[in-house]
């Protein structure tokens, strides 16, 4: 979104309404914020009543320009007050999925849902909204029910890849002795497809990228290789296809996280490399090409590139993400066989995630390098 | 998608870390001063937009 919807000169006119303000959950002067504001996925959108610091509204996930357009006047509307009717119930909503009270927000969600007509004009951000909340709260059957009653009604906006993709998702992390999974996951399975078969006009590039993850997980949990493999290689050629599109550098390195993703799973991991040195080249400050990079000769087993590119990104990295590349050139070492350098770059990894402020911090991330660093000795 | 994996997100590129506001296309965002951003919305009596991200 930062490459694409924000710089769209239409905003222009919205420049006053608000004052807009970024944050870097990575960097450390942020955990203020982020202690107030707390981000469950990357990027997290929340309209604030600067009167009372609380979120009137938060959207979870990227967003098309329209979809941001809307968000802004239904921002707006909440601040202003909560208006009556459906619209006073959505701003409870609103207000209850903005706190993170993501279960009490979810009945708010169904409640208005429930009352309001079939073309209600926020009936998708409501949805969406209702699913992520059902998914945080981890409702999954609930979330895989809801996506699967409401995509034939929101087949054709904007939010038709979201619902496919976070109900698909639901229905698989439902217990496989669900007697409703196989049913729900068939049939998300088939709306996916039919988003990823049909792209429509619309649609945000990531969204559907979102689509062909899910499927390839689906086709996982099927034990069908086969299938797995033409859903990635399928994937790929719409992702090499979204990159080369890109009018700028930026944009086009927005791709490269999922294209490397897609790469290692094919098990092709030098179709990454080109690509990963032409971001390195075009956005020298970036850590996340030459970390890219560092994984992908990891796969290759290029030993000695691979930590030349994990030098040049730990010599930019910061924040949380300075976690996992440490961590993988503790691999990248015990793969060259330097056990001890292994262990060290582990417990350098472990030094500096324990470092980091209570906001920043992983428990689970920690515990999961002492477990490593343990196995290695 | 609303999930809890990571999205695809734009990298760190020319937006480096400033103060200052900058200009992403037509919006003035301030970048990374949450207190900064907080007295112009009540300087101005508008609500803020804020946008959390991570570079990865």
């Amino acid at each position: 979104m930062r490459a694409f919807v924000f710089t769209d000169k239409s905003l222009e006119r919205r420049a006053g309404q608000f004052v807009w303000l970024s944050i870097n959950t990575e960097r450390a002067g942020n955990t203020a914020a982020l202690s107030r504001f707390p981000v469950e996925a990357w990027p997290s959108f929340f309209v604030i009543d600067p009167r009372t610091e609380k979120v009137a509204l938060r959207w979870v996930g990227g967003a098309t320009l329209p979809q941001v357009e809307k968000l802004l006047d239904d921002g707006r509307r909440a601040v202003a007050g909560p208006g009556k009717g459906l619209e006073e119930i959505l701003t409870r909503a609103d207000s209850l999925y903005g706190a993170k009270k993501n279960a009490e927000a979810a009945a708010a969600y169904r409640e208005v849902l429930a009352k309001a007509p079939a073309q209600w004009k926020h009936r998708a951000r409501a949805t969406e909204s209702l699913l992520f909340a059902l998914q945080s709260t981890r409702d999954f059957a609930s979330c895989a029910d809801t996506a699967r009653t409401a995509f034939p009604k929101l087949a054709d906006t904007p939010s038709a890849a979201n619902v496919a993709a976070t109900g698909l998702d639901c229905a698989l992390a439902m217990k496989v002795d669900d007697p409703r999974r196989s049913d729900l996951v068939a049939a998300l399975a088939q709306d996916a497809r039919s988003i990823v078969a049909h792209p429509r006009r619309g649609l945000a590039a990531d969204d559907v990228s979102s689509v062909y993850d899910e499927l390839a997980q689906e086709r996982s949990s099927a034990k069908d290789e086969a299938g797995r493999r033409k859903v990635l290689s399928d994937w790929a050629l719409f992702l090499e296809g979204e990159a080369s599109r890109a009018k700028t550098p930026e944009a086009r390195a927005v791709f490269d996280s999922h294209r490397v993703s897609v790469y290692l799973a094919l098990g092709e991991p030098e179709r990454a490399v080109g690509m990963l040195e032409a971001s390195e080249r075009d956005l020298p400050e970036d850590y996340n090409p030459p970390a890219r990079l560092a994984v992908a000769y990891k796969a290759m087993k290029r030993w000695d590139d691979a930590l030349a590119a994990s030098d040049r990104a730990l010599a930019k990295a910061y924040g949380p993400r300075k976690v996992g590349i440490l961590s993988t050139r503790a691999d990248i070492l015990a793969g060259k066989g330097d056990k001890a350098a292994a262990r060290q770059a582990l417990e350098e990894a472990i030094r500096f995630a324990e470092s980091l402020p209570a906001e920043q911090r992983s428990d689970q991330s920690i515990a999961a390098l002492k477990k490593k660093l343990a196995e290695s000795s | 998608m609303r999930s809890l994996r990571p999205r695809l997100v734009q990298p760190i590129g020319l937006l480096l870390l400033s103060l200052a506001s900058q200009a992403r296309g037509s919006l003035p965002f301030v970048e990374d001063d949450y207190s900064r951003a907080l007295a112009q919305a009540r300087a101005r009596n508008v609500p803020i937009f804020l946008e959390a991200w991570a570079p990865w």
